[in-house]
């Protein structure tokens, strides 16, 4: 049997971004002040990491993308 | 007509249209395809499908009550949701596509399955599924008494909490016994209609209708609430940064093999329509910012609600500021939004019962019996939760304090496991019994969170050391001499075309999408 080792996907990193905007930077965005059109920080903070988060995900997908892309014959 | 008469015809409509959308999902697949047809649509649902579904699943009856009324106790806290969705969505761009792929090449339907194959002991798969059922149960019942709330808070008293509660479970048992996975999906494209809706023009009434619109109220939150807007939240919460971090980790890690996230998975078409959908989903959490912001509006409207009235916060405003075909309106989606999921946990049970516990009796093996089996199962899983949420409603409440922190503790076993030969049986039980025993212990003596952390995260670490430790130090058991490519998951996208065996698998793959027609 061959084994192949699998492709390596250094892309699957953007994967941890919304861990680090939700989650690690916490401390620093725990709080009312500046208030960013009306909205309390922390609340606009969260809301911009929920619509960041499909971004990082789309960006893994496009490094997916490229080594499905380089395999004849695979279109799915 | 009376308000009451109003509304609660518009919700008579919508549940019957309810029904009768799941039965017409299976229009003409009939008697064909057994269990996986039933239990994971076949493995055949498109991209929009398991979108609406899986947002469906993440988006249920708490959303509206649960959130609202955090929303309303304590402020910001209640965003944990959004947070642990979202990187769960992200975590589940990886999982999603590896348990597609080792489902579809095993043949099997959960993660009970999964676990009895990759461990090679049916009776494995047997206990994770009664302890999958007693998690699950918990959540059946808060779906039914939310809804029960709902519905007799929109029909103005005219429908009783008693008949609500009997009505949540005729309309969720009508059409999933007999279309499954994908009539659940069909009734989610209604329910995330008026969901969606319903959400959209409520952010924008509200704040209208009650304030000078947003300037407004947002100026007066800040002013006057400040407490709730950042953790941990108003009223001597329990809920600080800690708690926030390690409840929204742990929640990131266990909605991916959470039974129902993997139903989802599991009647996906294609790995790459999972990646895709993984894209798209976070999306949907903008939605969950809406029942909370609205919490904090009934601080100013109707101040003072204590106790369960905290979750009414939402239908508060509601009644009190629109017609009563809107309150219909509302109520139905709301409705809904306990229904699919309430289904789809309903549809895991029977799924897991069939597939892992009555399989081990010889004459319930064939795949006629099995689905009869799982239909059956299903029917008295939610009767159960019915007859305990009139007799004995706090047994069920109790239980499901330790649902999510306990299910937890199956991701070292599964998720581990899959990827990794050394964990051993011995391994993989004593951590899972010994994470469970912490859960239950700390959660029962009232000590979640413990030093300010998730008890569930501190139970998953001693779950982790332990399964490791006995892994390494333990004793090896009976030897497995199956390969590794028949016992282990992986990733599709680096598996595809690796040795002749795969090979041999993609033409079973593309045999399976020919015949499913384009």
């Amino acid at each position: 049997m061959i084994v192949r080792r699998s492709p390596r996907r250094p892309h699957l990193l953007w994967l941890l971004v919304p861990f680090v905007l939700y989650l690690g930077v916490l401390p620093l965005v725990n709080r009312v002040r500046p208030v960013v059109f009306g909205v309390p920080f922390l609340f606009f903070w969260l809301l911009v990491a929920t619509l960041l988060t499909p971004l990082c995900v789309w960006l893994a997908h496009r490094g997916d993308r490229r080594i499905e892309g380089g395999r004849p014959g695979s279109r799915s | 007509m009376s308000d009451g008469a109003v509304a609660t015809t518009i919700f008579a409509v919508f549940m019957a249209g309810a029904v009768a959308l799941g039965l017409a999902a299976v229009r003409g697949r009939g008697k064909q395809g057994g269990l996986a047809e039933w239990s994971v649509g076949g493995r055949s649902l498109g991209a929009v499908f398991i979108w609406v579904l899986m947002a469906g699943e993440g988006y249920t009856s708490f959303s509206y009550l649960g959130a609202a009324g955090w929303g309303y106790n304590y402020g910001a806290p209640v965003l944990y949701v959004v947070a642990y969705m979202s990187c769960g969505y992200a975590v589940g761009y990886v999982v999603g596509p590896m348990l597609w792929a080792y489902a579809r090449r095993h043949g099997l339907v959960s993660i009970s399955d999964m676990v009895a194959h990759r461990y090679g002991r049916p009776w494995l798969g047997a206990g994770v599924a009664l302890l999958v059922t007693v998690f699950l149960l918990p959540y059946i019942q808060l779906q039914i008494t939310g809804m029960g709330v709902v519905v007799s808070t929109i029909s103005y008293g005219a429908i009783s909490l008693n008949w609500a509660y009997f009505i949540g479970f005729a309309v969720t048992t009508g059409f999933v016994v007999v279309s499954g996975l994908r009539g659940s999906a069909w009734v989610s494209v209604l329910k995330d209609v008026l969901v969606i809706g319903t959400l959209a023009f409520l952010v924008v009434y509200v704040p209208l209708h009650y304030f000078d619109g947003y300037g407004d109220f947002l100026d007066r939150v800040v002013r006057e609430k400040s407490d709730w807007l950042t953790l941990p939240g108003s009223g001597g919460s329990r809920y600080g940064e800690a708690w926030f971090a390690t409840t929204s980790l742990l929640n990131a890690l266990t909605v991916v093999i959470f039974p129902t996230t993997v139903a989802g998975y599991l009647g996906a078409r294609s790995a790459d329509g999972l990646r895709r959908n993984a894209i798209w989903l976070p999306a949907y959490n903008v939605l969950l910012f809406v029942p909370m912001l609205l919490g904090m509006a009934a601080l100013f409207v109707v101040p003072g609600l204590v106790g369960a009235e905290s979750n009414l916060a939402l239908f508060k405003l509601v009644v009190d500021s629109l017609p009563a075909w809107g309150v219909g309106v509302i109520g139905v989606a709301a409705a809904l939004s306990s229904i699919v999921p309430m289904a789809v946990f309903m549809l895991v049970i029977g799924t897991m019962w069939g597939s892992s516990v009555l399989s081990l009796l010889p004459r319930w093996r064939g795949p006629r019996r099995q689905k009869l089996a799982s239909q059956a199962v299903v029917v008295v899983a939610g009767a159960l939760a019915l007859v305990l949420t009139y007799a004995a409603p706090n047994t069920l409440v109790r239980l499901s304090l330790i649902s999510y922190e306990g299910m937890a503790q199956l991701v070292p076993m599964l998720l581990i496991g899959l990827v990794w030969r050394k964990l051993t049986l011995a391994g993989a039980v004593s951590g899972l019994v010994v994470g469970v025993g912490i859960v239950c212990a700390l959660v029962f003596s009232d000590h979640d969170p413990v030093f300010g952390v998730n008890a569930g995260i501190v139970a998953l670490a001693v779950n982790l050391a332990v399964a490791l430790g006995v892994s390494y130090a333990g004793p090896a058991g009976r030897r497995d001499e199956r390969p590794d490519a028949e016992v282990l998951a992986r990733d599709p996208l680096g598996a595809e075309g690796e040795d002749g065996a795969d090979g041999a698998d993609g033409e079973g793959e593309r045999g399976v999408r020919a015949a499913a027609g384009p």
